[in-house]
């Protein structure tokens, strides 16, 4: 799942200060922690309170869109809202609002949320953690199932560096070090062989995919 | 120095609602054996009945029971509800009586629907455990001609044996009524139970409702949406209150209704607008009438289905201060749940916080065994939306 922040108030606030009728989007999507039709209601309620503050009165459209990052979804679903509407407010993560300004390239999208990762909830501890850096060169097959290049805070392919204490980075003790945990997971199922093996660099130069299904 | 010494633990000795009166008490055990809290022990060296009153949850069962009525309690006393159904009596216009246990009691026309009645006489009790033979004779005597009870499912009850036994007391006493002439069945009784209500063409699949749900009622094992097991679910509003896709409900405390009682009370108050949503099991309130012309509550049947909407919306149309009162962690009569309330109220001033709201939304846990406890929480509030009215006018 995508994990965002929510930007504060007073940034959304500014963003929306030239208009008066909004829309505000929800996703339902991977975004976490959710920010479907509950979240989008409860934003509007408090900029509503937020803009009286300021003497300004907004007037919010709320509604949810089943994935924003979807144009075909996002379009069907947006477009019979935006009559009259003079900008559009994107709880969705940074590819959903880029979806949605595309749609509508008259009308202001402004971003709720700041986009941080691709992570994974852990719903008792209430915590975010990333897992995948997206890097488009999978090697879970050869690591246990566990991500160098997202949780070795050196992002190395061929660990450990030695600088870990007690199964913890030497970067942040807070964090186990992940060739350990690699390590680990490989003796367990009786594969360090894997860990004989040398991977050379990872090829920086592929960014901004564009790819075809 | 001694003097003093007294002194102090008298000032710091805090009213409770539950007194033994030892000088009436026959060490009979039937309070005892009957306290679902084990709150009352005798005690087996000298034979005396002790009352634990930090475990007690004033659920009345004791003082309904005792036959020396060696038990005070503050809250609904058979005396102050003979008091209050003669004041009402004239008022309702009707001989028919409906008591109610709040934890399961629908609004008038479920009332209507449940037992065929159209007009009568409404009494909310925290639980029927609490209603004694006395008090149900009593009301005869005073000319009620029907008598309807309605109790929590058995499985249910908030305070374990308040149904069950509410049960077997009508049992027996309509017997006896029979054998005095008042037919087979003087005193009706009928169980209800709220329960959490789900529109699965809204639902998102997140499992929230899933994984928060203390009784397991709540369930996603395919795709297809979550589904509830409503003999399992206990009505308290968790999942209503965090779906993120706003697709439950609880039964007669639905969103709307929730809204519309927040309009009407507006529109009955005076400044400072303060609004209190109350879980029941948190604060008894008064048989009738309002804290103050300007403080008014809605009883929820947990702190858990406070929801952020409703804050926000209570502040929207105009209350100047919203409080919350719900138990402590240990006494939450749901599992857990009012410490997950605490939570999401927590989250939401965080929030509030950045548009210079947060001093107008309050969280306090209270127990109805210290009645000061929620009027000292409720006075302070009021000094403070006060303060920060009068400051906000001088600007």
């Amino acid at each position: 799942m995508i994990v965002t922040i929510q930007k504060p108030l007073d940034e959304i606030l500014d963003s929306i200060s030239p208009y008066s009728n909004i829309l505000i989007a929800g996703c339902d999507g991977c975004t976490q922690p959710p920010r479907g039709l509950r979240e989008a209601k409860t934003l509007s309620q408090l900029l509503e309170l937020g803009g009286r503050l300021r003497d300004k009165n907004f007037i919010f459209k709320v509604i949810t869109v089943v994935k924003q990052c979807d144009s075909f979804l996002a379009a069907s679903m947006l477009k019979p809202q935006v009559d009259g509407v003079e900008a559009v407010l994107s709880l969705a993560c940074g590819a959903g609002v880029q979806t949605v300004a595309e749609l509508f390239p008259d009308l202001p999208v402004l971003p709720v949320q700041n986009t941080h990762f691709i992570g994974v909830e852990d719903r008792e501890g209430g915590i975010l953690e990333e897992r995948c850096s997206a890097c488009g060169d999978c090697l879970l097959d050869l690591t246990g199932g566990i991500c160098p290049v997202t949780r070795c805070a050196k992002g190395l392919l061929n660990g450990a560096c030695g600088g870990a204490r007690n199964g913890k980075c030497e970067m942040d003790p807070a964090k186990d070090c992940a060739w350990e945990l690699i390590f680990q997971r490989l003796e367990r199922q009786g594969k360090l062989d894997l860990l004989r093996e040398f991977r050379p660099p990872r090829n920086y130069q592929l960014r901004a995919w564009r790819l075809t299904p | 120095m001694r003097e003093g010494v007294i002194l102090s633990e008298q000032i710091t000795e805090q009213r409770v609602a539950l007194k033994l009166n030892e000088e009436y008490c026959s060490s009979c055990s039937i309070c005892s054996s009957l306290c679902p809290f084990e709150a009352i022990k005798r005690d087996a060296e000298t034979g005396k009945t002790l009352l634990e009153i930090e475990k007690c949850q004033v659920c009345g069962i004791c003082y309904s029971a005792c036959p020396a009525r060696a038990i005070d309690i503050i809250y609904y006393d058979c005396g102050s509800l003979l008091k209050y159904l003669e004041r009402v009596k004239q008022e309702y216009d009707s001989d028919t009586l409906v008591i109610m246990c709040k934890g399961s009691a629908p609004d008038f026309v479920g009332i209507e629907r449940l037992f065929g009645v159209s007009k009568f006489i409404p009494l909310s009790v925290p639980c029927v455990g609490r209603i004694s033979e006395e008090l149900l004779l009593q009301a005869i005597a005073m000319g009620i001609k029907e008598i309807y009870l309605l109790a929590c499912d058995e499985n249910y009850c908030r305070f374990g044996r308040g149904s069950p036994l509410t049960g077997r007391r009508i049992l027996a006493l309509n017997r006896l009524l029979e054998q005095l002439g008042y037919g087979r069945e003087a005193i009706t009784l009928k169980r209800n139970s709220l329960k959490v209500k789900a529109d699965r063409d809204l639902c998102i699949s997140c499992g929230n409702c899933a994984f928060y749900c203390p009784y397991g009622a709540a369930k996603l094992e395919s795709p297809g949406g979550a589904e509830f097991d409503l003999d399992a679910c206990r009505g308290c509003g968790l999942c209503v209150a965090i779906c993120p896709a706003i697709a439950l409900d609880l039964d007669n405390w639905e969103r709307e209704r929730i809204s519309a009682l927040i309009s009407k009370l507006l529109s009955e108050m005076e400044q400072p607008k303060i609004l209190v949503f109350r879980c029941q099991w948190a604060v008894f309130p008064p048989l009738d009438g309002e804290l103050s012309p300007n403080i008014h509550a809605i009883d929820l049947p947990c702190a858990a289905r406070v929801d952020a909407f409703h804050i926000l919306e209570a502040f929207q149309k105009g209350i100047d201060g919203v409080l919350i009162a719900a138990c402590p962690e240990e006494d939450c009569k749901q599992e857990g749940v009012s410490a997950r309330a605490q939570h999401l109220v927590t989250r939401l001033r965080e929030r509030l916080s950045q548009i210079g709201f947060q001093d107008r939304l309050h969280f306090c846990s209270v127990a109805p065994r210290y009645p000061e406890g929620f009027d000292k929480e409720l006075r302070q509030f009021r000094q403070r939306i006060e303060a920060i009215c009068s400051q906000k006018e001088r600007k």
